[in-house]
């Protein structure tokens, strides 16, 4: 998207980039240094900084599909988390009916939302319904609200729960970490390049930057520019597919927890830059920090009063975000 | 829009019937308030005839009403879609709440109070996000920030009862000033009926006054409306108080009728959802549409409560599940916004004044 | 196009038309069976049977069921010649709203008296309702004390409160540490923010620093937000406290658990205040060893108590599942309405209420002695019991006339 098109030199891009990243550099070091302070113990800090780096990369996939659909098709979905989910619920339902190793059900989940994504996207997305930015939101909130509660409604709201075969603890200079969470960070990691390599290095991901950066012009050169959209939506839907394999054994499984990683993927989202794929990733691993470290400043208060804190204040300061170009 | 049209039509055809010496047709807003007037009166009668359980539904119908109004106004009328409007909601509820358990203030009063403090954290959320050209779904996420803020700071503080919450203090008896009567007791549902009247009232005035069609032109194209000196800035901040204030009073009569508040019940999503899709699915931007969704959206759930917990044979499977009611509107939403974008109100508004110019 | 507005318009006709037939829900005759000489005796039940509590909630309704079976094969209400009991039922949604409006259905459809809600805020409402209408309202389960600050008095309540509970488990520690010869100086708490973790966190630090010991850090969470707990513990290991407090919900309490396992932190004892997983039959299965010599302070159906022993195996065979302790106090908060109308000999409301506040009740869950309500409305016989996880079983340890089993004062790890 845009840190991939040349409209300016390259040089001043990659300075700017640069300027760009030493001052939040320069920001993490100073919470960090507060956060000390304010406990007085390096080891609580650091665990708060490992684990929230860590969960950060799992925010940073289900951004990566988020800010995809919007550099591409212009289009906020709400439903993104409840498409997790749903994912999240299908990855539950093969483990016990099966008894497959929780991450091999990605197998199934990318796949399936794959499908789920293209079809919302034809069956309600594109055509003239689907224009307007209003439309949009109250669409994609109504396909929330219909798959959450579907999911309520069948399953019911008991939590469930998977087990990861084989957890075992870390140590990280001290700081302790489950196994599910760093495999779930490398494999959030791996499935981010896989994708960025995608979109620069194949004739898909060409079309794809094509149409995100000049539709009629893409239209023009004869790319087919309603399918670019459908599959761009699809694989943004099969991003949440996948962090809903790794994030599985994480967390009980409930019908409601896509609302909170759908709040937390939109700041994400806004973070980074909205359309920028590299962005959501470095927005996915500070904003886990912010969350980790709200809980040592703010003592007491939820996690999410720090993130929204963040949020509003890169709203009103600069809206597009870190790593985007001011429109 | 049509607006011009009507009114400019209505003065040729007042000028011709005085000539004529004819009485003239009313004004679409005299019109409005008209129907407003005749609609309340057939209201007033209905929590005699209603049994208990349906009265109740009609009181929660009122209030619905009165939120979708309060959003109606920022949303339809102005274009500012707002996805926190639950931050007016509790600000009104909370307010009214505090006054009245701390220092025993009468709800009215607070209800007043809880309007004013609405409309001014409605205007500093706007001045912020208009100065610094917040638009579309980032000024709608930044709503929602601003409800959920709300929310967690509420249920965190010791001042307002954190996330206890308040309950409103027992009388015996009736009373108006402290706006408490008997369980069941219809006086609720007409103090609702006046209350709903009201603030459909003024957005019938609202909307035929100068303030309010400048408000339709910025929204319609605001770089337009700046270039022929229509004050944006004024009129938007005028627009968002307005809504936050209206939607405030729905706020402040829950806390008095269900006699409860907290801050999931004030600040929740799902407040600031209910008032979206009973707007939308009624009709966004259209006067009526607000009270056509509220009957809809109102009456839902109690409709599928009942359904879920003595479902016919064939929905057999249904029992004891919850959820539904959401589901249905969920699914009205997506396929009004698909096929019928006016709504409910505006597409048959839309199809009789079609029939009639033919 | 045309096609498409008559779907459109086809599908809201269709809502309206089953909201028109729909909304006739049957509200019964307003008040007809109270009073009236030969109808069943009507008592309400409202538990949320639908949404994110509906197990508990349908365990409670099964429970009160069991009670009314259990009356009516005694043979009824003597004192009324040998009247049935009927169960009406309600599902509050876990919305106060809902079951502010269910209460005043069940009231209109004659029940004498109401029992539930499992959630402290429909209670509230709800008890707004019983004062209103004058009919007794017994929760079964409900944990914030608020309510009786009110001097309500149509409001009952059979379990023992959040501050009782959390008093019970500051004292608990410190006797069972000291017969453990470990005795207890500094307790970390981490507590749900809600009232139902606040309240429990408050009164347990209250209590026990009145004890002499030090309760600190206390850290609040989120529990819809929160999913990973390693950094709190990690600030409890850092802060050299000997045994850890936790207030929670189930699915954070058990986040808990197993961010204790894997830092490990160098405590005595993890001790559950008023907890809503370490004295579950399901967190011994999804946990598994980790949750290994947890204890927990809460109320408890009473395992010694060859009554609640028959009782629950009933509802094993006939549901499947595990008894929780909830539906054990549901039943007995119906057999709590049922004696009231018993003493009272009448199905008026008011006197049913007096009868309750005089009445003495053999409870199935762990009690003092038996269920006899003050001029408030507790139950001043409630109690609380400390129970461990020993060997993958729930098993009450102190105080002693009522332990199954010695207290291991130690950690698993």
């Amino acid at each position: 998207m845009t840190a991939t098109i040349d409209s300016e030199p390259r040089a001043s891009v990659n300075l700017a980039v640069l300027k760009r990243a030493g001052m939040v550099g320069v920001l993490v070091a100073a919470a960090v240094v507060f956060a000390l302070l304010k406990s007085g113990s390096g080891i609580v800090v650091w665990q708060s900084v490992v684990t929230g780096l860590l969960t950060g990369g799992l925010y940073g996939l289900i951004a990566m599909g988020l800010t995809l659909i919007f550099g591409v098709l212009d289009i906020v979905n709400f439903a993104h988390g409840a498409m997790l989910a749903v994912a999240m619920f299908i990855s539950f339902g093969v483990v016990q009916a099966t008894g497959l190793h929780p991450y091999l059900t990605m197998l199934v989940t990318v796949p399936a939302l794959f499908l789920v994504g293209a079809a919302v996207h034809r069956g309600l997305l594109s055509g003239s319904g689907g224009a307007t930015l209003e439309n949009q939101l109250l669409i994609t909130l109504g396909l929330s609200l219909l798959l959450e509660n579907g999911l309520l409604m069948f399953f019911g709201a008991e939590p469930k729960n998977v087990t990861l075969p084989g957890e075992t603890q870390f140590g990280v200079f001290g700081a302790v970490v489950s196994g599910s969470r760093l495999y779930a960070f490398l494999g959030a990691i791996a499935l981010g390049l896989l994708l960025y390599w995608m979109l620069q290095h194949t004739r898909l991901g060409t079309a794809v930057r094509a149409v995100a950066s000049n539709g009629p012009g893409a239209e023009l050169v004869g790319i087919n520019v309603r399918r670019i959209h459908t599959l761009t939506f699809a694989i943004g839907a099969a991003c949440a597919g996948a962090a809903a394999a790794l994030a599985v054994p994480l967390l009980s499984v409930t019908p409601t927890l896509g609302e909170q990683f759908n709040i937390t993927a939109f700041v994400v989202v806004v973070l980074g830059g909205m359309g920028n794929v590299v962005g959501a990733l470095v927005g996915g691993l500070l904003i886990g920090l912010v969350e980790q470290l709200t809980t040592i400043y703010l003592d007491g208060q939820s996690s999410l009063l720090g993130v929204f804190v963040v949020f509003v204040l890169v709203l009103f300061l600069r809206p597009q975000g870190l790593f985007g170009r001011r429109t | 829009m049509t607006d011009t049209a009507t009114t400019g039509a209505a003065g040729a055809t007042r000028a011709t019937a005085a000539q004529a010496g004819t009485a003239p047709p009313l004004r679409p807003q005299n019109r409005q308030l008209l129907i407003l007037a005749v609609l309340v009166l057939l209201a007033i009668p209905l929590p005699l005839i209603l049994p208990p359980a349906q009265g109740a539904v009609a009181v929660r119908i009122l209030i619905f009403l009165i939120m979708a109004v309060g959003w109606n106004i920022m949303s339809g009328f102005g274009g500012l879609f707002s996805f926190g409007h639950a931050a007016y909601f509790g600000l009104g509820a909370y307010t009214s709440a505090y006054l009245l358990v701390e220092h025993g203030v009468s709800p009215w009063v607070g209800m007043a109070a809880g309007m004013a403090v609405a409309a001014a954290v409605a205007m500093v959320i706007g001045y912020f996000s208009f100065r610094y050209n917040l638009k579309g779904a980032y000024f709608a996420l930044a709503t929602f920030a601003f409800a959920e803020m709300l929310r967690l700071v509420t249920t965190s503080t010791d001042a307002v009862n954190g996330a206890v919450g308040y309950q409103v203090p027992l009388i015996q008896g009736s009373s108006v000033w402290q706006l408490q009567f008997p369980a069941g007791s219809p006086a609720y549902f007409w103090i609702a009926l006046v209350l709903a009247g009201l603030a459909v009232a003024v957005s019938i005035l609202f909307r035929h006054s100068h303030a309010g069609r400048y408000v339709v032109a910025i929204r319609d194209d605001e770089l337009a409306a700046a270039s022929v000196g229509a004050p944006v800035m004024r009129h938007k901040l005028l627009t968002v108080a307005l809504s936050a204030a209206i939607t405030a009073i729905a706020g402040a009569f829950y806390t008095q009728y269900y006699l409860f508040i907290d801050p999931q019940l004030a600040f929740g999503s799902s407040v600031s959802i209910e008032a979206i899709v009973t707007a939308v699915i009624g009709g966004i931007g259209t006067i009526w549409g607000p009270v056509v969704g509220a009957v809809i959206v109102g009456s839902l759930s109690d409709v599928t409560a009942t359904l879920l917990a003595t479902p016919p044979e064939f929905l057999g499977f249904l029992q004891g599940r919850s959820g539904l009611d959401v589901i249905l509107y969920a699914v009205m939403l997506i396929l009004i916004v698909r096929l019928m974008p006016k709504g409910i109100f505006g597409t048959l508004a839309g199809k009789i004044s079609e029939r009639r110019r033919r | 196009m045309i096609v498409r507005k008559l779907i459109a318009a086809a599908s809201t006709g269709l809502l309206l038309v089953t909201a028109g037939c729909g909304g006739s829900a049957p509200s019964g005759a307003a008040g007809d069976a109270a009073g009236s000489g030969s109808g069943p005796v009507r008592i309400g039940a409202l538990h949320p049977v639908s949404g994110s509590m509906a197990v508990d909630g349908l365990q409670m309704r099964r429970g009160a069921q069991l009670a009314v079976e259990k009356i009516n094969e005694a043979g009824g209400i003597a004192s009324l010649g040998g009247r049935d009991v009927q169960l009406t039922t309600a599902d509050t949604q876990g919305k106060p709203e809902i079951g502010q409006s269910e209460a005043q259905r069940l009231i209109s459809g004659g029940a004498v008296g109401l029992v539930g809600t499992y959630q402290s805020s429909v209670s509230s409402n709800v008890s707004v309702v019983a004062e209103r209408n004058e009919v007794p309202f017994v929760m079964d389960v409900t944990a914030a004390d608020e309510i009786f600050q009110h001097g309500y008095r149509y409001s009952f309540r059979v379990q023992p409160g959040n501050g009782a509970i959390a008093t019970s488990a500051a004292e608990f520690l410190t006797k069972v540490s000291e017969q453990a010869g470990k005795p207890v100086r500094k307790v970390a708490i981490m507590h749900e923010q809600t009232d139902f973790g606040t309240g429990a966190a408050d009164a347990f630090t209250e209590a026990a620093t009145d004890l002499g010991l030090e309760v600190a850090p206390r850290i609040s969470y989120d529990a819809t937000t929160a999913s990973d707990f390693t950094s709190q513990i990690t600030q409890v290991k850092a802060s050299g406290a000997d045994v850890l407090a936790v207030s929670g919900y189930y699915s954070d309490s058990l986040l808990i658990a197993q961010a204790i396992n894997a830092v490990k932190p160098d405590l005595d004892a993890v001790w559950g205040v008023s907890n809503g997983a370490y004295d579950q039959p399901k967190f011994v299965s999804d946990a598994g060893p980790i949750g290994e010599n947890y204890f927990s302070t809460n109320y408890h159906f009473d395992a010694q108590n060859p009554e609640t022993r028959q009782l629950r195996e009933e509802y094993q065979r006939r549901y499947g599942a595990p008894m929780r302790t909830g539906a054990v106090l549901a039943y007995d908060a119906v057999q709590t309405i049922a004696a009231g109308v018993e003493h009272a000999g009448s199905t008026d409301p008011v006197a049913v209420r007096n009868a309750i506040a005089k009445v003495k009740v053999d409870p199935l869950t762990v009690g003092d002695g038996p269920v006899r309500f003050g001029r408030d409305g507790e139950n001043v016989n409630s109690a609380a019991v400390l129970m461990q996880i020993q060997n993958g079983r729930v098993k009450q340890v102190y105080p002693p006339r009522k332990a199954e089993s010695d207290p291991d004062y130690s950690v698993a790890w």
